[in-house]
């Protein structure tokens, strides 16, 4: 099965095909650190005028700092209610009895691959509703619902991944089925935490919608609606100082991927995507 | 057709899986590839079928090289271990296959379908699904699916090694036959000797990438030509000891006995380190003395007993007997060899006795 | 005390968020749809307000005539109130001190009325400007005013001497009250408004097109021919392509918006071309959305699409190929055959998700330019959360989410029958 010619011509379509990625991602670390030209498509010099929105904050704009901090409030609030959340409905639904089990399941898969974003116009009359509106716990609270039945089915899987012999010789010893969970159980899925956290983290982190739609005033922002207030600023758009702020927000998602992108391929493949 | 293997070698990266193989397969004639896991033996089916690539040598069909001849076009039917059915295709299709992608007319491919099928009985299952057959039943589609195409040569990858062992039974004689009424070039790659010897012309026996010795089953058994095929070939296994030569006799630390004529006049130096070998059915109580030691181990097999005997010096004689157990564990014993049927090896393991006579023992 | 089972402990958390911010808005949304919310309704007041609108509908009402009048008209009432604000003004003590003895509960039609009641008064104002600021203390009309309850109505219908029989005040009530109400207007909106079908033809085509160019047809084709691949290269493009899901949407929007502006790197090769410098994206504006959509969901049929395709044994493309299948064949003949659940799942899952996302669409052309790429969903945003022209529709945009909301509830009921039927349901066997 050895085709050298063949692999030679994959190799180029997919090449030509993977373009524009290369072209895009090849821009963005450029344009970041140089001083465009104004005839050619190559920099003219190097610098680091890009990053003065660290240091000053832009006008009309909150200090990217508070932006930063409400970003990172938001994602780490974000991943450790659906961590704690989905580690102990997803032991129940895999390990314990209860009535309607099975129609706790269907109804958690039925979430599961309902698309989320068409409750946007409810959620936000709801946060209004009992004054939520505007505050970053609001969004904190919807996201994390929302990431809840993913969670939750990821974790069943891996709970059901462990031999059902280390919690019966846990029961045998005496132990309640809590200290098992605690003690016997979750050390065994810690990969399973550990894919659960990147991908709410990722997916938090990059979040748009909510925190636009949710929560908009300036003290709330969060780098997302930041960036996009940039973007849609009517004036000629300053792409070397978006691109700085975007390459300063996307930097703790690449630090991620370049770590833990093949688990991350196993997550998006257990059916993970949420979006388009 | 025949098959030629010139000079083959194999490697995968730096790993020399195959090195400088030379084997002829008569028009018609079944030879069954014989060694432990991981000796090359389905590396070397799959280079003759294309799958991979040669590193170097000739791979002939007839007077025709086929080195850059693609898989597609090599036409050889081939069993896989797994039978590797297509699952989402039934049975027919499955049989079907290769003529199909070899665009024959259909009513062909139908009368096609029906003779093979009935050939091997299963020309009821055609509607199905593999999945639901059992494993003879697939093993049969697999071989019919392989010969439908009247290849130049059928290889057969452990064909049996997922069978029960009665099936296994069963289907070694059924594809002999099959073999037999299409006289066709046959390879069948095997760990299992019983296999390799009730199914084949001839074995090529092979470890580390190399052939030790290809010969027919009955002179495989008798006339080794090394340690490694004496003790693969043979169930129960053939006893080693070890020696040297002094005056015409073969002396070890715990046993001596002088050494057949035919032997010696093989041209062996006084003092030379020799292996012997022997095999279970020519130790005996009738035979003489040189074999004492003590019951080790007791293996009653129903029509014969297995006696493991430990020597003083440790090293371990395996004995066969026919009828129910006459001695007991840990009893001290005084048996001997057909001095007739030992193998002699030299040092580096190459025999350098002819061969086993096989007269009868002295019961 | 029966103790409670742990498993209700651990469930509880989980499904109480879930019930109150996953489900409920599910049902939410089927009532919101029935209601005429909107941003200047606002979503809990219960206010009655005389506004222009109301009282031109209550004029074309069957209304008493009488009553209409009497409501429009403008009345000086001598009340408690007017007579606290004449009390801090300016005006001469004495004057305060007989209005307060001989006025109170009087009302007058009119101010000339008014005046001349002031006038023969014994301290009479001593100038007009006095008179103006008892006429502006005692001037009432229902005009303009505001009430948060029905009874603050009645007492003022009272006060001003109008007397209103239950089925006109029920009128009135009814006119004036402009808190939202529930409605099936906006249904018939959604199937009358010539927009929603253009938007839903927009939709059709931007569904369809991203589907199959990319997130089926180029995930197919990147996951067959890594598969033909050495793993090393096959695990580079496929990182490459998952790297724009994890990208923050609105960094990779802007990377799209840079290489397709006027300075773009799409404009400086054009330039080789004798092309001017344009907006490519104001240009093609459904090639960019379907392109930045593309990019992104690729990578998920891409993942499905290649561990299907590892799972199929190596064993039986080695068969194929001795079968005498060429590349193209076993890719026709084996791999697609066995790999058309995925495809079907991905093809379903992904229909579902291009239809209820908006957020790449919003952040690139918005829309635009003239609303020649708005989608289904992004129209429910724009009617409801963001637009320029000020009414936000919460009702009406709750209206055009149902329409998802009906379409997500069933596609996932089929999913969960077509796909995942086989759900391990193996009851534990440690009893408590």
């Amino acid at each position: 099965m050895e085709k050298h010619n063949s692999n030679r011509i994959s190799t180029i379509i997919l090449f030509v095909l993977s373009l524009p990625l290369f072209i895009l991602y090849f821009f963005f670390f450029l344009d970041v650190f140089t001083v465009p030209s104004t005839d050619s498509i190559w920099p003219e010099s190097f610098t680091l005028v890009h990053w003065r929105f660290l240091t000053e904050t832009l006008s009309g704009k909150p200090s990217i700092w508070i932006t930063t901090l409400n970003t990172l409030i938001f994602s780490g609030c974000v991943v450790a209610i659906v961590l704690v959340l989905s580690s102990t409905a997803g032991y129940a639904l895999s390990r314990l009895k209860m009535p309607y089990r099975s129609q706790l399941l269907g109804t958690l898969l039925l979430l599961h691959s309902f698309p989320s974003v068409s409750l946007l116009i409810a959620i936000f009359i709801i946060l209004q509703m009992i004054g939520l509106y505007d505050s970053l716990v609001g969004v904190i609270i919807i996201k994390a619902s929302l990431e809840l039945p993913f969670g939750i089915w990821i974790m069943k899987g891996f709970y059901d991944t462990v031999p059902w012999e280390i919690e019966m010789s846990g029961v045998q010893d005496g132990a309640s089925r809590f200290t098992v969970w605690y003690k016997l159980i979750l050390p065994q899925i810690y990969p399973g935490l550990a894919a659960l956290s990147i991908f709410s983290f990722i997916s938090s982190w990059g979040e748009y919608v909510l925190p636009f739609v949710l929560a908009p005033s300036a003290e709330q922002q969060t780098l997302s609606v930041y960036l996009a207030g940039l973007l849609s600023e009517t004036t000629a758009v300053d792409y070397g100082l978006l691109k700085a702020v975007g390459l300063f927000y996307m930097l703790p998602v690449m630090i991620f991927y370049i770590f833990t992108h093949e688990k991350l391929m196993n997550i998006y493949g257990g059916g993970g995507g949420s979006k388009g | 057709m025949k098959i030629i293997l010139k000079k083959f070698s194999k490697n995968f990266g730096q790993v020399e899986v195959i090195k400088d193989m030379d084997l002829e397969i008569e028009s018609g004639e079944m030879v069954a590839l014989l060694g432990p896991s991981g000796c090359g033996k389905t590396t070397t089916l799959f280079a003759i079928c294309g799958i991979h690539n040669i590193t170097s040598g000739q791979i002939l069909f007839g007077d025709r090289v086929i080195n850059n001849v693609p898989t597609q076009e090599r036409n050889v039917g081939v069993v896989f271990q797994n039978y590797a059915l297509y699952p989402h295709l039934t049975i027919y299709e499955n049989i079907a296959f290769p003529l199909r992608i070899r665009k024959m007319e259909k009513s062909e491919i139908d009368q096609l379908v029906q003779e093979y099928s009935e050939m091997v009985g299963i020309s009821n299952l055609l509607s199905r699904r593999p999945m639901h057959l059992s494993g003879g039943q697939q093993q049969r589609v697999a071989l019919v699916r392989a010969l439908i195409r009247k290849p130049n040569v059928l290889l057969m990858d452990e064909p049996l090694a997922n069978l029960d062992a009665a099936l296994r039974l069963r289907m070694r004689s059924e594809i002999r036959r099959i073999q037999q009424e299409t006289g066709i070039t046959a390879i069948l790659v095997t760990h299992d000797q019983v296999e390799a010897m009730s199914m084949s012309d001839r074995i090529a026996i092979m470890n580390d990438g190399k052939i030790q010795q290809i010969s027919t089953p009955t002179e495989m058994y008798s006339d080794p030509k090394n340690t490694f095929v004496a003790g693969f070939i043979g169930n129960p296994p053939i006893s080693f000891y070890n020696g040297v030569l002094q005056k015409n006799y073969f002396v070890g630390t715990a046993m001596k006995f002088e050494l057949s004529e035919a032997t010696l006049s093989n041209g062996i130096q006084e003092e030379q380190k020799l292996e012997i070998g022997v095999r279970p059915e020519y130790v005996h109580p009738n035979f003489g003395d040189e074999v004492e030691g003590k019951i080790l181990f007791i293996e009653p097999q129903g029509r014969e007993t297995l006696y493991d005997i430990e020597l003083d010096d440790g090293q371990v004689i395996r004995s066969i007997q026919m009828g129910s157990q006459q001695y007991q564990m840990g009893e001290r014993i005084q048996w001997g060899m057909d001095h007739k049927n030992i193998l002699v090896f030299d040092e580096n393991g190459e025999n350098i006795f002819s061969k086993l006579y096989g007269t009868s023992p002295k019961l | 005390m029966k103790r409670i089972p742990l498993a209700y402990w651990f469930l509880l958390p989980a499904a109480v968020s879930i019930i109150l911010f996953y489900v409920l808005p599910v049902i939410l949304t089927f009532v919101f749809s029935f209601t005429s919310m909107a941003s200047d309704t606002g979503i809990y007041g219960n206010h009655y307000v005389y506004s222009k609108n109301a009282i031109r509908a209550l004029e074309k009402s069957t209304l008493n005539r009488d009553i209409f009048k009497k409501i429009i008209e403008r009345k000086y009432v001598f009340d408690s109130e007017s007579l606290k604000i004449i009390s801090q003004s300016k005006i001469e003590k004495k004057t305060q001190t007989e209005i307060e003895e001989t006025l109170p509960g009087t009302v007058y039609s009119t101010e000339k009325a008014l005046f001349e009641a002031l006038d023969k008064l014994k301290n009479k104002p001593r100038s007009f400007r006095d008179k103006k600021i008892i006429s502006r203390a005692t001037i009432r009309s229902l005009n303009g005013e505001e009430f948060i309850e029905i009874s603050e109505m009645r007492v003022a219908f009272e006060k001003l001497q109008i007397e209103v029989g239950e089925e006109d005040f029920d009128l009135i009530t009814e006119v004036t009250n402009t808190s939202w109400h529930w409605t099936t207007k906006n249904y018939r909106e959604v199937f009358s408004n010539p927009d929603s079908w253009r938007i839903f033809k927009n939709t059709g085509l931007y569904v369809t097109l991203t589907l199959g160019l990319f997130n089926v047809g180029c995930a197919l084709i990147i996951a067959l021919l890594t598969f033909y691949m050495s793993l090393g290269q096959s695990k580079f493009f496929r990182s490459l392509w998952l790297i724009p899901r994890i990208s923050p949407s609105v960094l990779y929007v802007l990377l799209w918006r840079d290489l397709m502006d006027h300075s773009g790197f799409i404009s400086y090769v054009m330039g080789y071309f004798g092309v001017a410098p344009t907006n490519w994206m104001g240009e093609f504006p459904w090639v960019t959305i379907i392109v930045i959509n593309g990019f992104v969901g690729a990578s998920m049929g891409m993942i499905i699409f290649s561990s299907a395709m590892q799972a199929i044994p190596k064993s039986l493309l080695y068969a194929a190929s001795v079968d005498g299948a060429y590349m193209w064949q076993q890719i026709r003949r084996i791999i697609l055959p066995q790999i058309r659940w995925p495809i079907l799942f991905i093809a379903s899952y992904q229909t579902l998700s291009l239809l209820t996302s908006f957020e790449y669409i919003q952040l690139s052309t918005d829309g635009g330019p003239a609303r020649d790429t708005e989608v289904w969903a992004l129209h429910a945003f724009h009617t409801a959360l963001s637009n320029y022209w000020g009414n936000l529709r919460y009702g009406f945009g709750a209206t055009l989410s149902v329409v998802l909301v009906v379409i997500g509830i069933i596609a996932s009921i089929t999913y969960l029958k077509l796909f995942k039927f086989q759900v391990l349901l193996q009851e534990p066997p440690i009893e408590n």
